[in-house]
């Protein structure tokens, strides 16, 4: 197994203020990790760190065994970034706005690969053509999320994906979140549902206030975590 | 790395194409410089044309004056007009505020005055928004419009991360969006580029034509460099927006209206009025060109009369009279002249003082570049006031010699009594040909290059500057 993505004792301050603290985990090659926490666990600034956004203030990141601030363009070029509320641009339909990002990442691509991207994501044919400012937020999370996907960079990172998804795209996506890790990509992804990621998660971080509190695998054999006993662990550590 | 930047330019000029306040502010504009372009030139063309006719029907006047005595000619004057180079359909500079024609006379020096009533009845209206005015003073504002988001909407909109994530660097990003303001503004030059085009077929100089158009893209690209900046450290679009409003009105109001009213205060230039009245002690001191018999002319007279070995002014082989007009007016010029050579001295003064705040205002740097390539600027004022000066001087002189050499002392001074006498002082109308023709040109293209080379100067340190900024700011990007 590869290890893509890793953390060392990591802390990470913000505005003078510590948000991460001593964080390490190791996501290996077809694996998916999810950090759950609360509103300011941490969660999104780790997965800045991993994009080069920010730099820590201990310990350190690394995806696929580089420092990401060695090599930062290293680091992006291998990660497709999900950014939490993505809008994209409102001006472009869901084409110019695949190709434009698709182009900056230098990545090839043609009119029946991004078909295919936005039937994996179940979005409508005939909404393609339509500048994105008139999608809902589902519709532009979608191309967002097909985005992710053409990109075909070993490693995702989905801030809240199924954010504003309705429940039957919320179960496509995390079978589609399945079906990338089988097919070799890496996946870590931010989110406050416990249900989804458990679903779709091989193993569960529990982030409160910037520390790693616990963590929860999926056992042999089973198809998901153990949703109960994330929950309690969730519950218990929101109230303290 | 330059495929990223052509990408992200394009995605830009896409959204400004799609975006309704971008083209209604794009349109506004193209009818404001439609307007002004063809507004002024029309009337510099006009203007040109009748200052042209005019110099025509006034030489013509003056050399179909009848047989005269020659010192009613030196009298009758003369008519001289400035006219506009090709260059001023685009930058009449300071052509309605300093006059542009002249009475020629002699012994005295007259100020410019206007053409024709037109011209004056024009002063501080409407007249003054110049196609000049249109790109130095509200094409910056289109461009804030169109540009104050660039980077500061990425990350408002949510896009600056997965824009970076896609490997996009902050330096690229900015010079991306740099390069999509800048393809604007270089295209929005096109319309001066065909005024430019249209007076080099009326007989401007490429060079200077093509200076203008170079000054003025330097000038928007100042303007580009100061806007991404803006956008990239500004925390709200909004903000954005408003503090590069403020930077427009800085620029193209309150500098430059500062700059005018510290030049008058550190360096004041007395009027022309005022000059005449300190000038007048010294031309008394010269004496009355009139009366020969004034105690001013005793050496004069002393020296001829020996020079020719004669006792009296009556036996000298030219007229005394002539001699004195002539010695009159070259002394009288040299003092007139060295008042207005301080005068002009001390309005150059204030030009240059103003034109230094070219360093702390865009616009004032490019209007003065402008106006200097033009051929429009006060330089060329004064250059027409010397040549104009020169054309009286000559003309002057021309007649005084006639006056001198062909008519006879004692004829001149019984012809108030003996009409045979006067009759003989009406000297032929072939003698007015002494007058030159006066075709006033702007100055060589590479005198008026080197004119402008201080206000470019500052424009390009104002670019450098900007660039270097942005640049520390374009490290520090962050969604």
């Amino acid at each position: 197994m590869t290890t893509m993505l890793s953390t060392q004792a990591l802390g990470v301050e913000r505005s003078g203020r510590q948000v991460l603290k001593d964080v390490s985990f190791e996501t290996e090659q077809g694996e998916v990790h999810a950090l759950l926490g609360g509103n300011g666990a941490g969660k999104s600034t780790t997965l800045l760190t991993f994009l080069g956004f920010l730099t820590p203030a201990s310990g350190s990141a690394q995806v696929r065994g580089r420092e990401v601030g060695k090599d930062v363009s290293a680091a992006r070029q291998a990660i497709a970034y999900l950014p939490e509320a993505a809008t994209l641009y409102g001006h472009l339909n869901a084409y110019e706005n695949l190709l434009y990002f698709l182009t900056l990442a230098g990545t090839d691509t043609n009119r029946p690969a991004l078909d295919a991207a936005m039937d994996q994501v179940a979005l409508q044919a005939e909404a393609r053509q339509a500048r994105m400012q008139t999608y809902s937020k589902g519709m532009r999370q979608k191309v967002a999320i097909a985005l992710a996907i053409l990109r075909e960079a070993p490693i995702l990172l989905l801030d809240e994906p199924t954010s504003g998804l309705d429940p039957a795209a919320i179960d496509d996506f995390n079978r589609l979140v399945r079906d990338l890790a089988e097919g070799g990509r890496t996946i870590l992804l931010v989110t406050h549902d416990v249900y989804g990621a458990c679903h779709v998660a091989d193993r569960i971080h529990l982030l409160q206030r910037g520390e790693l509190v616990g963590a929860f695998d999926r056992p042999s054999g089973m198809d998901r975590i153990d949703t109960e006993a994330v929950h309690a662990a969730f519950a218990t550590h929101a109230a303290t | 790395m330059m495929g990223q930047l052509l990408t992200i330019a394009r995605a830009e000029w896409q959204l400004w194409l799609r975006s309704r306040l971008a083209l209604c502010a794009l349109l506004v504009f193209a009818l404001l410089l439609a307007a002004t372009s063809v507004a002024t030139a029309l009337r510099m063309s006009k203007e040109a044309h009748d200052r042209a006719h005019q110099q025509a029907a006034a030489e013509e006047t003056f050399l179909s004056q009848p047989d005269r005595h020659p010192h009613r000619m030196v009298h009758y004057g003369h008519y001289v007009f400035r006219v506009p180079p090709p260059l001023s359909m685009i930058d009449p500079g300071v052509d309605s505020v300093t006059g542009q024609s002249m009475f020629l006379e002699g012994h005295k020096q007259n100020t410019a005055m206007f053409a024709d009533a037109r011209a004056s009845a024009e002063l501080g209206g409407f007249e003054n928004l110049t196609s000049a005015l249109a790109y130095q003073l509200f094409l910056p504002l289109l461009l804030i419009a169109i540009g104050h988001g660039l980077i500061i909407r990425e990350r408002e909109e949510n896009t600056l991360a997965p824009l970076l994530a896609q490997g996009v660097t902050g330096m690229a990003l900015h010079a991306a969006k740099w390069m999509a303001l800048a393809g604007a503004s270089l295209a929005l030059l096109l319309p001066l580029a065909v005024l430019c085009a249209i007076a080099v077929g009326q007989g401007a100089a490429p060079l200077a034509s093509l200076g203008i158009i170079g000054l003025h893209a330097l000038h928007l690209l100042v303007w580009c460099s100061l806007i991404l900046l803006v956008s990239s450290v500004a925390r709200s679009r909004s903000l954005a927006l408003g503090v590069l409003a403020l930077c427009w009105l800085a620029s193209a109001l309150i500098v430059p209206r500062i700059a005018v009213e510290s030049a008058s205060s550190a360096i004041p230039v007395p009027g022309k009025i005022e000059t005449d009245l300190n000038m007048q002690a010294e031309l008394r001191a010269v004496g009355d060109g009139h009366n020969a018999n004034a105690p001013a002319f005793r050496q004069l007279k002393a020296n001829l009369l020996a020079q020719y070995d004669v006792t009296r002014v009556e036996d000298l082989p030219v007229n005394f009279r002539g001699v004195v007009a002539q010695s009159a007016e070259a002394d009288l010029t040299q003092v007139m002249n060295k008042h207005a050579e301080e005068r002009m001295a001390l309005e150059a003064g204030q030009a240059k003082f103003a034109a230094s705040f070219g360093w702390l205002s865009p616009a004032v740097a490019v209007s003065a570049g402008s106006r200097a390539l033009a051929g429009t600027d006060l330089a060329t004022h004064h250059r027409f006031l010397r040549e104009a000066e020169a054309v009286r001087f000559d003309f002057v002189q021309g007649l005084n010699r006639v006056h001198a050499q062909q008519l006879a002392y004692s004829d001149d001074i019984n012809r108030s009594s003996d009409m045979e006498a006067e009759r003989r002082t009406r000297l032929s109308a072939e003698n007015w040909q002494v007058l030159d023709r006066f075709d006033f040109q702007p100055a060589a293209a590479n005198d008026r290059l080197a004119r402008a080379g201080a206000p470019a100067a500052m424009l390009f340190a104002w670019l450098v500057m900007l660039t270097a900024i942005g640049a520390w700011a374009a490290r520090r990007v962050q969604p």
